[in-house]
């Protein structure tokens, strides 16, 4: 299972994709977190950058942008429904992250049911080049690419699978590692709809 | 704090002075991974070639998009907010680029036509792997310049909606050029961007690029030309 | 080859609604915008029914997995047409109404699925679940699918 899925990602990459330098995007991405960081500031003061507004939004926007990513996530991979939580963690990891941002963090962790786990990112394109503000605050409250949870969440929900993304450390922060844990909250099965009598 | 003064026992020629006091090494928070290098240690070149897929540009730019076409009022105010979100990066694109030409040809543009040329060149081919389509002067002004898109690939999946058919996004790209410009000490007045494909079979997309410079910088343009450099 | 002809391609959404309608070559009878509504919503709805009635038997189902898939209704033909139904992971349904004797059907209505996410969702302008109106999508979709 494991290694068909990194084919797939792997083929997918190479001969379905445009491609774009990586800098541009590690530019981009910087761009919209710094403005966030300039717009969403604590109530009452005028510089104090509120970081847990600054995470949720990034979130959000995730959240937005993986409800359409999906679409086009599975018209080039052409996967159908996977059939347990441990060939969706195969899959976002060797074929979703592959084909996206060409990286496949590794999947570990498991929890005992299986119903979470951790992404570990050896790299991260995002957060190429990147240093958080040294304000004393930043490395403590602000989760720089906290999109990604979004992504998945949003993805994820349009497969019918409600779970949770959140990073649990991050190299940025001055962690060794940069990891995020997903946990399947429920399966969203297809409801008929009530009758009207 | 103690303020030495000269004793008059000193030597007549030291005039009496206040000492700024010694200014507090700046002292860094941050926290370092341990096993890994910081991004000061990292070679700069490493991820020149490194490729991502357009689409996830394409997402990341919506986002950018929609976040501010929510707080704008008027197309022209979405222009305007995607032109200072690509600002900075034209700044750091040009110490980057101008870092990694190659050393034995390497020369700063201190001409203005040098610089147009470095942006539709070496600019373009980093950020999107081709050089601009066209270089021009205005007949009509002479601190005008245009640079020519038929294709940006930052439009690639963007269709405007008819209301909004002034609208083109490629005013980023138009920030990082004015960002770039300014930076390289030719000051802008603006950068502004222009769709000329209307009508046009082959390139519906195609754009102008604006760059109107500030008269000072003809000025000096004239000066350096007529001392003969 | 010149009776394979693809006439129209519709999308629906997941709720039933119809966001896009397009006709391609004359051949079909013309209905006017109201129908076509009526026509996505009444085949959301028969879709819906056909993957309940499914007879053939379910695959089995491994301890700890999910349900497996069920399809409704994937083709429907008939002497003038063949309508090809694709439904994605998602939700969203692209029906392509090609003639009998049109090959691959489900090779073009990936492509269309492709297109699909390439200019569709990838437009900032385009509200999820609604009617689509996106220019690039339109020439790409005519390009594919017009024969000159």
């Amino acid at each position: 299972m494991a290694t068909k899925a990194a084919r797939i990602g792997e083929e997918v990459w190479k001969s379905r994709v445009d491609k774009i330098n990586a800098e541009v995007v590690t530019l981009t991405y910087g761009t919209i977190v710094a403005q966030l960081c300039r717009d969403l500031t604590v109530p009452n003061t005028i510089n104090k950058t509120d970081y847990n507004a600054v995470n949720k939004e990034l979130d959000r926007m995730g959240y937005n942008m993986g409800l359409r990513l999906i679409e086009d996530f599975l018209a080039k991979t052409g996967t159908g429904q996977c059939s347990n939580f441990r060939e969706t963690a195969e899959m976002i990891s060797k074929v979703g992250f592959k084909v996206f941002i060409n990286i496949t963090p590794n999947v570990s962790n498991w929890s005992k049911d299986s119903d979470s786990f951790h992404l570990v990112f050896e790299e991260n394109p995002l957060a190429d080049f990147v240093e958080l503000p040294d304000d004393g605050r930043a490395q403590d409250e602000l989760w720089y690419s906290n999109i990604l949870c979004g992504v998945i969440r949003g993805a994820m929900e349009m497969v019918q699978m409600q779970i949770e993304a959140r990073f649990v450390s991050d190299v940025l922060r001055g962690d060794d590692t940069t990891e995020m844990r997903v946990t399947l909250i429920r399966i969203i099965e297809d409801e008929m709809p009530p009758d009207d009598e | 704090m103690a303020v030495p003064v000269a004793s008059p026992s000193a030597e007549e020629k030291t005039p009496s002075y206040v000492a700024i006091p010694p200014a507090k090494p700046f002292q860094s928070t941050l926290r370092y991974s341990s096993n890994r290098k910081t991004i000061y240690d990292r070679n700069l070149n490493r991820t020149k070639t490194t490729e991502i897929s357009l689409a996830s540009f394409a997402y990341l730019f919506n986002t950018l998009i929609t976040y501010h076409h929510s707080k704008s009022s008027s197309v022209s105010e979405i222009e305007h907010r995607l032109n200072r979100a690509g600002y900075p990066i034209g700044i750091k694109m040009l110490d980057l680029l101008l870092y990694r030409q190659p050393p034995r040809s390497a020369t700063r543009p201190t001409r203005i036509v040098e610089l147009l040329q470095f942006i539709h060149g070496t600019l373009w081919r980093a950020l999107f792997s081709r050089s601009a389509d066209a270089l021009e002067k205005s007949t009509t002004k002479n601190n005008e310049y245009m640079i020519i898109d038929n294709e940006p690939l930052v439009n690639t999946y963007i269709s405007i909606p008819k209301e909004m058919s002034q609208l083109n996004c490629a005013a980023f790209v138009g920030g990082i050029i004015e960002g770039m410009c300014d930076a390289a000490g030719f000051s802008t007045d603006a950068v502004s961007v222009h769709s000329a494909g209307e009508g046009d079979e082959m390139w519906p997309g195609k754009t102008i690029f604006l760059v109107r410079f500030k008269e000072s910088v003809v000025e000096r343009e004239e000066a350096i030309k007529a001392s003969g450099g | 080859m010149a009776w394979w002809v693809v006439f129209a391609l519709l999308i629906i959404n997941k709720a039933g609604g119809l966001i896009y309608n397009r006709t391609f070559a004359p051949g079909l009878q013309k209905l006017d915008s109201n129908d076509y509504l009526i026509l996505a919503g009444t085949f959301h709805g028969i879709h819906a029914i056909s993957r309940s009635i499914n007879p053939a038997p379910l695959a089995e189902r491994l301890p700890g997995n999910r349900k497996p898939p069920t399809t409704g209704i994937e083709s429907l033909e008939s002497s003038h047409f063949r309508l090809t139904c694709f439904q994605a992971p998602t939700g969203v349904k692209f029906l392509l109404v090609t003639s009998p004797e049109q090959p691959n059907t489900d090779v073009v209505v990936r492509r269309c699925y492709e297109l699909y996410g390439d200019f569709v969702m990838k437009n900032p302008f385009y509200s999820m679940e609604m009617p689509i109106r996106v220019e690039k999508f339109d020439r790409a979709l005519g390009g594919y699918l017009v024969r000159p």
